[in-house]
């Protein structure tokens, strides 16, 4: 598409400006709806979270309430939690087993795959003439990676293989790293003041660490013998900062392929029983990805297009000033208890809405926000500058990679994709990355 | 209540009473931001346990509050309850700086006697928190405790916090319960 025909030019690519209207217009967020949650491949749930047949999970796409069923033969759907006679919600639960789903209005019940099968009053009230196999309730398309469901309402869109692209080359070394898969446990749910796009933003953010967690830092370095993040650390730090199709993320090197991951819930204190873990499993792992992949990286901070942050966590937009906020936590199913623990421990006290890292996230990400809200503060843009013209390909990694791991680079990239969605006809006008990354190994996108 | 007397002789009322005022105290101490003073109403062994509270139809309510092993709001020992306080003192805590104002009233407490002298007892809270200039939250929920007596005081080993929401409506709980 002519750039002239572009409808919305909110990052500019040369100066790093990005028009902060993004964040507070109205308009613009109903236009989101549409155009991206209404567009992309949304991660909704995880196998996990309906283990047996007949399971459901409540969800969100977009700020469309979503029913995840299993149904009796075990097939997942994803189906829009509106009764197709008044538009009631069907399932008012977040969780539960149920073959059937009952509209508490007038009673029209619908199968777990969907089908209006009972009208009260069908040959009554209706004399015979409703069609019911016309009332199936409105069913996006669902597609699994490694276990984690992702849904579309989209006909036109890319498969979802396509639609990650390279960047599952970088998400394996963390969500399909071993035979048993993952499991994951939460959400816990909490409202935050902020635009959906400032949490994910803030995933490709290593800049705002050492100042906005500072007070974390300072204490799970005293309490749990840590070493601490430093900006000097950061600046110089050779891991990779890589916007690969549309995703962010950041991938940090591993000392030796037994190296505990850097992650919250792991100390000084438990260190070895990680590294016996990571030892013990590397050969099942470097069958899985190869070698690099298996032993030498980590996946540290990372998004998905649109609203995936940092692992399996999910920032629900809930108005251009409002996002509702799922916290999950991803294990590996093989882990011993002791090591799931801590991981759950961990990622659960900093992070979630009384983590110590996150809980200090929010009053800035709302700052970021409301800074659009009046004429005159809209007139001064955001600063995306940092790291101009310093990133490109790299031979050992996909994607377009920043020079350093502090960089503004990925957050560029998220507004030019986010302007790409926006200014798109159909999934015609969104690009694509052909995929051309080596995936050593047996894993595949479905595990 | 009735004068019921425990093993030991001590009336029910006179135990209501004291754990009363254990609570009353508490309560202020959170509010003073005497947090130093409040971690020391714990043991060195506490377990401190905020669950999820799931909103869930009748049929499924075993399922309404998660478990240890799900995800939890909060799920503390000692050493994770003392990061939360030592954190505030690095004076760049940004969430609690400046403070939250907060007001926790606590009430409806009933004593359970355990064997060995512990106690059991369950409260109900409000708390009330003014945070910047116009953020404000009310949190209501209940509070399970254990305690046990050290060195002539009681001292709490394990909490239990059931918060009423499902969806948390702040942004955050940097505040404690």
């Amino acid at each position: 598409m002519a750039v002239s025909n572009k409808k919305y030019n909110v990052i500019d690519l040369e100066t790093g400006k990005l028009d902060s209207r993004i964040f507070s217009d109205p308009d613009i967020y109903q236009e989101e709806l549409e155009k991206i949650f209404g567009r992309a491949w949304l991660m909704i749930g995880h196998d996990s979270l309906v283990p047996e047949v007949n399971d459901f999970f409540h969800t969100y796409m977009g700020e469309d309430p979503v029913i995840l069923t299993k149904d009796d033969k075990g097939k997942i759907h994803a189906f829009l939690n509106m009764c197709r006679h008044r538009g009631n919600r069907i399932v008012r639960a977040d969780i539960g087993n149920a073959k059937n789903f009952m509209c508490s209005y007038h009673g029209w019940t619908y199968s777990n795959e969907g089908d209006l099968e009972y009208v009260p009053g069908e040959e009554e009230a209706y004399y015979g003439a409703l069609d019911r196999k016309s009332f199936h309730l409105v069913e996006a398309r669902v597609e699994t990676y490694a276990g984690i469901v992702f849904a579309t309402w989209d006909p036109g869109a890319p498969s979802l293989d396509e639609y990650l692209g390279d960047a599952r080359w970088g998400l394996d070394v963390f969500f399909n790293r071993l035979d048993s898969g993952t499991e994951v446990v939460g959400p816990v749910k909490w409202i935050e003041p902020i635009n959906w796009k400032t949490a994910v933003d803030n995933c490709s953010d290593n800049y705002h660490v050492p100042t906005t967690h500072l007070s974390a830092i300072i204490v799970q370095g005293r309490h749990f013998g840590l070493p601490r993040t430093t900006h000097e650390q950061q600046f110089e730090s050779p891991n990779k900062h890589l916007f690969i199709n549309g995703h962010s993320l950041t991938l940090r090197f591993l000392e030796r392929a037994d190296q505990a991951r850097q992650t919250h819930g792991v100390t000084q204190e438990n260190r070895a029983l990680f590294e016996e873990y990571y030892r013990e499993t590397l050969p099942e792992a470097e069958r899985r990805l190869g070698s690099l992949r298996a032993g030498k990286l980590q996946l540290g901070n990372h998004s998905l297009f649109p609203n995936g942050v940092l692992g399996f966590r999910l920032a629900h937009p809930r108005g251009p000033l409002e996002t509702e906020f799922w916290h999950f936590v991803v294990l590996e199913k093989g882990m011993p208890d002791e090591i799931k623990r801590a991981l759950r421990i961990g990622n659960g006290n900093f992070n979630g809405v009384a983590g110590i890292f996150e809980q200090d996230d929010m009053d800035n990400w709302r700052g970021v926000t409301r800074s659009s809200l009046t004429p005159l503060a809209r007139k001064y843009s955001h600063d995306l500058s940092m790291g101009l013209g310093r990133a490109g390909s790299d031979p050992d990694f996909p994607g377009t990679v920043a020079e350093r791991y502090t960089s503004e680079n990925n957050q560029r990239n998220f507004y030019r994709r986010w302007e790409e969605f926006m200014n798109a006809e159909d999934w015609a006008d969104i690009p694509i990355e052909p995929v051309t990354a080596d995936f050593e190994g047996t894993a595949t996108l479905n595990g | 209540m009735t004068a019921q007397t425990f093993e030991d002789g001590v009336s029910q009322i006179e135990l209501w009473h004291e754990l009363m005022q254990f609570y009353i105290n508490e309560a202020w101490l959170l509010d003073d931001r005497k947090f130093r003073e409040w971690l020391d109403l714990f043991t060195d062994d506490v377990f401190y346990f905020m669950p999820r509270r799931l909103n869930v139809g009748r049929h499924d309510l075993d399922r309404e509050v998660s478990e240890v092993g799900d995800l939890a709001l909060v799920e503390d020992d000692k050493t994770y309850m003392t990061m939360r306080v030592d954190r505030l003192d690095t004076g760049m805590a940004w969430s609690e700086d400046p403070p939250s104002r907060t007001r926790h009233i606590v009430g409806n407490l009933v004593i359970e006697p355990l064997p060995g002298g512990d106690l059991k007892s369950k409260t109900a809270f409000i708390l009330y928190r003014s945070h910047h200039e116009t953020d404000e939250n009310i949190f209501a929920g209940s509070r399970e405790d254990h305690l046990r007596n050290e060195d002539g005081r009681w001292r709490i080993y394990k909490r239990v916090v059931v918060l009423d929401s499902n969806v948390i409506l702040a942004k955050n709980l940097s505040v404690f319960f």
